[in-house]
C-alpha cells in the first residue's frame, strides 16, 4: 500500500484530535474551544484532502478502485464533525468531548478505507 | 419533562438544579439521551450510516453474489437506526423500543457470530456482525451488553432513586 503524505497527515490530525478530546473528558472538561478545535481542524483536513484528491484525478493519478465510492466516503465523512458537533452542543457535558474524540477515530477508520480504495491495495472490506 | 436538563456544568446554578433534578425517579428515568448515554448513541449513529452505507452498496452492486448476507447487512443496518432512534427519544414505549432493538442486535450479533464459525458458507461475504463483529474491532458485540446495561440502569420506575 503506496503510504502517501495525505494520508499519514490525515491520521495524525484524527489521532490528535481524538486524544485531545479523551483527555479533555477525563479531566471533567464540558467541550471547549480546544476540543472544538481540534475537532474543527479534522473537518478542514478532510476539506483539503478533497480539493486535493480532484486536483490528484485530474493530474494522472486515477482513483484505482471505484471514485464513486471513494467519493461516497469523502462525503460522509464530511458531515461526521458536524453532526457530532450538533449532538455535542445540545448537552454540554464532560461526555460529549467523548462525542467530540469518536470523530477523530471515526474519520481515521474511514481514512484507511478511503486509502485502500485510492490504491486498491486491500479489498478485504 | 424537561427537555435538556442534562449536566451542564457542575458549577454553575444551572448545573446543580440539573443534579436535584436527576435525584427524581421519574426525572432519572428519562436521562437516558443523557451524559453517557449521549456517547452510546452517538455510537449507535456511527453504526447506523456505516452499516446502512454497506448494506445499499452490497445490495447495489453485486446482490446476487451473496443473498443472504446482504439482507442481514440490511436487517442490521435498520436494526442500528432504530436503536439509535429510540435510545434518544423520550417515554416508556422508545424505552422498550431501544430494549427491543438491543435486544435483537445481541442475539443477531451472537447468531450470526457462531454460524460464521461453525458455517461460513451458509454466508460467504462479512456482514457488520460476521465473526462477532471483528471486522469492527468487535464494538458490534460490545455495543449491546453496553446499550442493555445503560437501560438497566435508567429503566422506569427504578427502586431507590426517588
Amino acid at each position: 500500500m503506496a503510504v502517501d503524505g495525505f494520508f499519514i497527515t490525515g491520521v495524525v490530525i484524527c489521532l490528535v484530535s481524538a486524544l485531545i478530546c479523551i483527555v479533555a473528558a477525563i479531566i471533567r472538561q464540558p467541550p471547549n474551544d480546544i476540543t472544538i478545535l481540534a475537532v474543527a481542524a479534522v473537518e478542514l483536513f478532510l476539506l483539503v484532502y478533497g480539493v486535493a484528491a480532484v486536483f490528484r484525478q485530474l493530474g494522472g493519478e486515477p482513483v484505482a478502485g471505484e471514485a464513486w465510492e471513494f467519493w461516497g466516503y469523502w462525503i460522509t465523512a464530511l458531515l461526521v464533525p458536524v453532526a457530532a458537533f450538533w449532538w455535542s452542543m445540545l448537552e454540554r457535558s464532560r461526555w460529549s468531548n467523548l462525542v467530540l474524540g469518536a470523530v477523530g477515530l471515526t474519520i481515521a477508520v474511514m481514512l484507511v478505507r478511503m486509502e485502500q480504495i485510492w490504491d486498491m491495495a486491500g479489498t478485504a472490506l | 419533562m424537561k427537555a435538556k436538563s442534562g449536566t451542564m456544568s457542575s458549577t454553575s446554578p444551572a448545573g446543580r438544579e440539573s443534579e436535584q433534578e436527576q435525584a427524581g425517579g421519574a426525572v432519572r428515568a428519562e436521562q437516558r439521551a443523557s451524559g453517557p448515554g449521549r456517547l452510546i448513541i452517538a455510537v449507535y449513529g456511527i453504526f447506523a450510516v456505516s452499516a446502512t452505507a454497506r448494506a445499499a452498496y452490497q445490495i447495489a452492486t453485486k446482490f446476487s453474489a451473496a443473498p443472504a448476507a446482504y439482507l442481514l447487512s440490511a436487517f442490521a443496518a435498520a436494526v442500528y437506526i432504530l436503536a439509535a432512534v429510540a435510545l434518544a427519544k423520550k417515554g416508556l414505549r422508545w424505552f422498550w423500543t431501544s430494549v427491543a432493538a438491543i435486544s435483537v442486535e445481541l442475539l443477531g450479533v451472537l447468531a450470526v457470530g457462531l454460524l460464521s464459525v461453525f458455517d461460513a458458507a451458509l454466508l460467504p461475504d462479512d456482514t457488520v456482525w460476521s465473526g462477532f463483529g471483528k471486522g469492527y474491532g468487535y464494538v458490534p458485540l460490545l455495543l449491546p451488553l453496553l446499550g442493555l446495561w445503560w437501560l438497566w440502569r435508567h429503566r422506569p420506575g427504578r427502586p431507590g432513586m426517588r
